[in-house]
């Protein structure tokens, strides 16, 4: 079962509220991590990771991390609860980490099944090679077996799309 | 007198030399009073290991002559251990390796001991002659460092302040015993006592008056401190550095009332010229209507559009008139775009901002500068449908980007983008950049003509920081 983060001081109330799509403060990073309690126990990093979040009536429905390693940006921790799924708020995460990240290359590890979901973004397949080290690392269990771990390495040029 | 010294001064010269003898004459006089009584033939000849105690405790008070000592215990041992053991005649080799190890133990930490005293001796030196009056104290709260700048300052000589504690040390600043900020560092509590402290790092910063500096005149003061970590992280003491800022202060608070003079000129100036130009704005539209000649009307038309430009210089003066005489102060960027958003219209043109947990260090007026590239940006003529603000971490600091997707500027225009004028693109950019150069932050831009502009404003690295 998902567990529902709530922010601090917000209500319940998602029947016609609009959802909000905003970076997460520091103070915030705890909610977040107790919505990917549920994927692989992700956890956020103020020092490195910016974290763009979709929020229903404070309720965190969806997820989008972008983190910085020395030698380069990776994106992950893309994540929507599944009963918050179907309605677009993985997109609209990823889209406000794809704008306010848009300075830099951007690399990731997609789930083989969304590929074509980051292309949207303007991503590409790249060969594992070509990610940074400090990306790379993260399945280096995987020895190059991206088929086997179901994970394509993935590559944004910087820039608005 | 140095560090060391202060440190080990709990044990006089006499004491140590008596605590060797004393442990040499014990260990030795232990193995031969075995050997005398008769100690078991498995121990003979006895072991050297006691000896090893005061030849470490040698070498390491005394470097210089601890080889010199280890190489006379080792003689004693091995004579009074072949004279008094039973005859044997592999016993000679049994007895030198044992003196040459000890001559060896000797050595090494006589050499530890001096690299020791050496790299000790050069930190004192660079303390000694730092430009800043400087000292240190121990976890203790006793001064171990008291350099000569801080002598000069407080006419205090080290040798009379050296290794005392009780908070000596602030007397000459305070006239009284009370924590410094380096006691503040070590009791946990820096906030304590200096109100407007601020940090930099692990370095804390405070600035006070104090009465009892230039011989009792007074003197503002600067204080830097920071904790002395050991290899594990412990604290072990602190460092404080104390520069003589009443110079410093004196010419800010002599250059802030000058600017306040001239503020008072330059609005006397502004309302009377505003006033002159609430006339001539009457006589233009009297003149309008009293003439229907076309070559008149055309050239009212020009009177008004001058006229217009002259109102547009007094509304730059009359931001201009505050900027600088606030402090700049840690400033969420987010709040000051949104601050500059929020003055105007954007219509149907889409605005994003994401610079979240971003604050530099600014003039209070930055969000004027934000207003300043979103008036451009939204001026009709450059047809932008998109204003994105973003930032971006750089080795060199930190840039936050203001971007739109209209026409852009033109090359040739970009050079004199931010020099002083009233009219085109680069109205108000010349105060934006003026804001920003406060700070030491500067802004360019980098857009392709034909694609829309884009400004960056690069923050130095000391001037940001993501919350």
């Amino acid at each position: 079962m998902i567990t529902a983060a709530v922010l601090p001081g917000s209500g319940a109330r998602p029947i016609g509220v609009r959802p909000e799509v905003r970076e997460l403060l520091s103070a915030e990073f705890p909610a977040a991590d107790e919505v990917w309690r549920e994927y692989h126990g992700t956890t956020g990093d103020p020092a490195r990771d910016r974290i763009f979040a979709v929020l229903l009536a404070g309720r965190i429905v969806s997820l989008a991390r972008c983190r910085r390693h020395p030698d380069g940006l990776e994106v992950d921790g893309v994540f929507t609860p599944e009963d918050c799924r179907g309605r677009g708020y993985a997109r609209m995460a990823m889209n406000a980490l794809v704008v306010a990240c848009h300075n830099d290359d951007l690399y990731m590890y997609a789930v083989e099944s969304l590929a074509g979901f980051y292309a949207e973004f303007g991503f590409v397949s790249i060969p594992e090679r070509d990610l940074p080290p400090g990306v790379r690392e993260r399945y280096t269990w995987a020895a190059g077996n991206m088929e086997g771990a179901e994970v394509r390495p993935m590559f944004r040029r910087a820039g608005l799309f | 007198m140095n560090i060391t010294e202060i440190q080990t001064a709990f044990v006089t010269d006499t004491r140590r030399i008596a605590i060797i003898a004393g442990l040499t004459v014990l260990s030795l006089g232990a193995s031969l009073l075995a050997m005398v009584l008769g100690a078991p033939e498995s121990l003979l000849p006895l072991p050297t290991l006691p000896l090893t105690i005061p030849i470490i405790l040698a070498g390491y008070w005394y470097p210089r002559r601890g080889i010199l000592f280890a190489a006379c215990v080792a003689l004693l041992y091995a004579v009074t251990t072949y004279i008094l053991s039973p005859p044997d005649p592999l016993l000679a080799y049994t007895i030198l390796p044992r003196a040459i190890l000890l001559v060896l133990i000797g050595g090494v930490v006589a050499f530890l001991a001096t690299r020791l005293r050496e790299s000790e001796q050069q930190m004192n030196q660079i303390i000694e002659f730092l430009p800043d009056a400087t000292f240190a104290i121990d976890r203790e709260g006793k001064v171990i460092a008291w350099n000569r700048a801080i002598e000069e300052m407080t006419g205090v000589r080290k040798e009379a302040m050296l290794g005392r504690g009780g908070y000596a040390h602030a007397v000459p600043f305070y006239g009284e015993a009370r924590p410094l900020l380096a006691d503040r560092i070590l009791q946990g509590d820096p906030e304590e006592g200096y109100p407007a402290v601020r940090r930099s790092g692990d370095v804390l910063v405070a600035e006070v008056y104090t009465p009892h500096l230039r011989n009792g005149r007074g003197a503002h003061i600067r204080f830097t401190a920071t904790a002395l970590l050991d290899r594990s992280g412990r604290v072990t003491g602190a460092i404080e550095s104390i520069r003589d800022v009443t110079d410093e202060v004196m010419t800010a608070a002599a250059l802030q009332n000058a600017g306040r003079q001239l503020n008072i000129l330059t609005g006397i100036l502004r309302t009377d010229l505003a006033n002159r130009l609430a006339v001539l704005y009457g006589h233009l539209s009297v003149g309008a209507m009293k003439f229907d000649d076309p070559e008149i009307l055309s050239f009212i038309d020009d009177l008004s559009d001058a006229a217009n430009g002259i109102r547009r210089q007094l509304e730059i003066s009359r931001e201009f008139r505050d900027i600088g005489t606030s402090p700049p102060a840690w400033i969420p960027v987010q709040q000051a775009v949104r601050k500059a958003a929020a003055t105007l219209s954007f219509g149907n043109v889409s605005f994003e901002a994401w610079t979240e947990r971003l604050e530099i260090f600014a003039d209070p007026h930055l969000a004027t500068v934000f207003t300043h590239l979103f008036e451009n940006a939204l001026a009709p003529a450059v047809k932008a449908e998109r204003i994105v603000v973003t930032y971006q971490v750089r080795p060199e600091g930190c840039a936050i980007i203001v971007e739109d997707d209209g026409t852009g500027i033109p090359d040739a225009e970009k050079e004199g983008l931010f020099a002083q004028k009233a009219e085109s693109y680069g109205h108000g950019l010349f105060l934006a950049h003026e804001i920003l150069a406060i700070t030491g932050i500067t802004i360019r831009e980098t857009g392709t003509f034909g694609t829309g502009a884009r400004f960056e404003i690069l923050v130095p690295s000391e001037g940001y920081r993501v919350v």
